[in-house]
């Protein structure tokens, strides 16, 4: 990936490039709303990082300027501000995602990688397969090595999702927001025990697991 | 304090008295401008009357019953002068007229009008006054004219009249004056007395509170009301004061914790298995305090209202039944039972995702504090402006002392804090019912927590 990275704290943009690093991903960094309005509009990036608050523009301003001047490139914000509301503004003024300091690296990243891979799924695809496992998005059929499995709502929509991003960390706070489009975090394990329910049908009957688990961070399905 | 007469005192008392002055004296001039016409009016009668009476004594027995009647024995002309001086010494004056010759009475010409009337007489003199005059045909061809200055009675009444309310006013402008101005001075002393007393207040506001020793019901009303707000800055201090220790207890352990594992870190370096272990379980404490952070950010961006800006129509039937689907398998898998019942398509204006906390807030309450084996419940019914929403479970409930409690910010039951979470999930239950408009109680003398919600509906 090509990250161009606006964030004036220089302790955590040297957190933040350190790890994309170790992922290999090259990231220009810059420390105002100025210098990120003039390397958006002039180079291409695969994704921008947008901190909220930076000093003398407030990065929702750059980011409508930017959405304002024809930049396209997939946006995530990072702010200290951390409410629904704050987050609903992010998104109107054209930011794809918003995410609440602090947070770990691996959201940061897990999302960084869902919105470059956005560009070839706008064209919805009818089924999603992955190995043996396919997915029916109009009939909602899910088949695994042939055999059918019934799935509820929530259990259809994880594995949906996750079948989105074969391969790429999906956490926890990704599902609660696109799944249940919840902008909080319940206490209880909502999440790991439809996780759960639904690697029990999927995986649980076959040979080999599809949907692995990272500890603490969120999961990954492949077939590798 | 200043116990002497001020400037002000002495100015206010006379603004009040100029006032009040001004209103007496508007008073007196309507009452006696009343009694004078009712004088003229009576005059007026009197005159038709004894006209009348004349008319009938000339028909009887000619004109010279009539002199006798006027007291005249011979058959006086008046000229002029001496119709004006009759006038001036109150006399009235007459003209009895036989087709246009005057036969005897006044040269003078006055009003000739058969109902009474009133004329201001111009004497091009100092004697300039009101005449009442009428005239009657006494027979077809004789007519009798009389002309009466106003009354001795009109004149005395209004003399007496004018002086009485001069007197009067000026007597009511002093005593007003001096009673304002006692009232002024008392007032004052009171409320410099009152000042004292705030700013005793001020060195101890949770203690102190003002008292009114005089008997004057606004600044007794004055001080109930001040009162009634110290007592809610107190509280507000208190709850804030509570907030605080709140904070310090529940942000404390968890730091310490992390202090603990970074002496442990320095102490296993080297040690890579130890180390992981050492990060995964600070990192783990971390997490509970930016948890209870992100809490009060949330808890007071709720109360904050700015949320009201993104409230839309929501039909809090299916919100219930999804979020119920959604958390049935967790309560069966704590072997607990949850279940639902609603009336179909209850709306509300609201925010979709605080409602949804609301309900889960209320649901992980239920499933940390009652028992295995428990059953809890969400209901939603339909009243005429409301929709009922209640949770509620058969678990041990919340202990009597502890019920007042239970919204205010920090507040755990648990003091041993050995349960998870922060003592902030009923206080943002508590303000998201708020910013909805919604009331919410904890129903007594239950055998388990039963929350009863009242949102009010839409019935677009």
């Amino acid at each position: 990936m090509n990250v161009l990275f606006v964030e004036d704290d220089l302790e955590i943009a040297s957190f933040i490039k350190k790890g994309l690093a170790q992922y290999g991903d090259s990231v220009k960094h810059v420390s105002t709303a100025q210098e990120g309005l003039i390397q958006a509009s002039s180079s291409d990036f695969d994704v921008i990082i947008f901190d909220r608050l930076l000093p003398g523009m407030d990065g929702l301003d750059a980011v409508k300027v930017l959405r304002a001047s024809g930049v396209a490139t997939p946006i995530i914000m990072l702010t200290a501000l951390g409410d629904t509301s704050d987050r609903v503004s992010g998104l109107d003024a054209g930011a794809d995602d918003y995410l609440v300091k602090p947070f770990e690296f691996s959201e940061l990243y897990a999302r960084l990688k869902a919105l470059t891979r956005r560009k070839p799924l706008t064209v919805q695809s009818v089924s999603l397969t992955l190995g043996e496992l396919v997915v029916e998005r109009t009939s909602r059929k899910v088949t695994r090595a042939g055999q059918i499995i019934e799935l509820n709502t929530k259990e259809y929509q994880i594995l949906e999702y996750l079948m989105q991003s074969p391969g790429q960390l999906v956490t926890k706070t990704m599902l609660l927001e696109k799944v249940w489009g919840f902008n909080f975090d319940p206490k209880t394990s909502l999440v790991q025990t439809h996780v759960s329910r639904l690697r029990n049908k999927v995986d649980k009957p076959f040979s080999f697991e599809l949907i692995k688990t990272v500890r603490g961070s969120g999961y990954i399905i492949s077939d590798e | 304090m200043n116990r002497s007469i001020t400037f002000t005192d002495l100015y206010n008392s006379l603004k009040f008295t100029a006032a009040m002055t001004v209103l007496f004296a508007a008073s007196f001039l309507v009452t006696s401008i009343c009694i004078l016409s009712y004088i003229k009016s009576s005059q007026e009668k009197e005159l038709v009357e004894y006209v009348e009476e004349i008319k009938g004594l000339y028909i009887e027995d000619g004109y010279e019953s009539v002199l006798h009647e006027f007291d005249l024995e011979e058959q006086p002309i008046w000229d002029r002068v001496e119709s004006i001086e009759r006038l001036v010494d109150h006399e009235f004056i007459f003209a009895l007229v036989d087709r246009g010759v005057l036969l005897v009475g006044s040269k003078l010409e006055f009003s000739s009008n058969t109902e009474p009337e009133w004329s201001s007489f111009d004497l091009k003199s100092e004697h300039d006054f009101q005449l009442l005059t009428l005239s009657i045909a006494l027979t077809e061809d004789v007519s009798l004219s009389i002309a009466q200055p106003l009354s001795y009675e009109y004149m005395f009444s209004k003399q007496l009249l004018w002086q009485a309310s001069l007197i009067g006013v000026v007597l009511i402008a002093f005593i007003l004056f001096f009673i304002r101005l006692l009232f002024n001075y008392r007032r004052r002393l009171e409320i410099q007395t009152l000042m004292t007393q705030l700013d005793e207040v001020s060195r101890s506001p949770d203690s102190v509170r003002l008292s009114c020793e005089v008997n004057d019901s606004v600044l007794h009303d004055l001080t109930a009301s001040v009162n009634l707000m110290l007592d809610k800055v107190s509280k507000l201090h208190g709850t804030t004061k509570t907030m605080s220790v709140g904070i310090a207890h529940d942000l404390k352990t968890p730091l310490s914790r992390v202090a603990n594992r970074l002496q442990s870190m320095a102490q296993d370096v080297g040690d890579d298995i130890a180390i992981t272990s050492h990060i995964g379980h600070a990192t783990k404490d971390l997490h509970s305090v930016i948890s209870t952070f992100n809490n009060l950010v949330r808890l007071n961006s709720i109360e904050s209202g700015k949320h009201k800006q993104n409230f839309q129509l929501i039909n809090l039937s299916e919100l219930i039944n999804d979020l119920t689907l959604s958390y049935e398998p967790v309560f069966e898998d704590s072997g607990r039972v949850l279940s639902h019942s609603t009336v179909d398509c209850v709306c509300c204006f609201g925010d979709k995702d605080l409602l949804n906390q609301l309900l889960c807030n209320l649901l992980e309450n239920a499933l940390e504090y009652s028992n295995e084996g428990s059953h809890v419940w969400i209901r939603l019914q339909s009243h005429t402006n409301c929709a009922l929403l209640q949770v509620g479970d058969n678990g041990p409930g919340i202990d009597k002392e502890d019920q007042p409690y239970i919204f205010d910010r920090f507040y755990r039951a648990d003091l041993g804090r050995t349960k998870p979470g922060n003592g902030l999930g009923l206080s943002i239950v508590k303000a998201i019912c708020d910013v909805h408009g919604a009331s919410l109680v904890l129903l007594p003398d239950q055998s388990g927590a039963v929350f009863n919600i009242e949102v009010p509906i839409s019935n677009q």
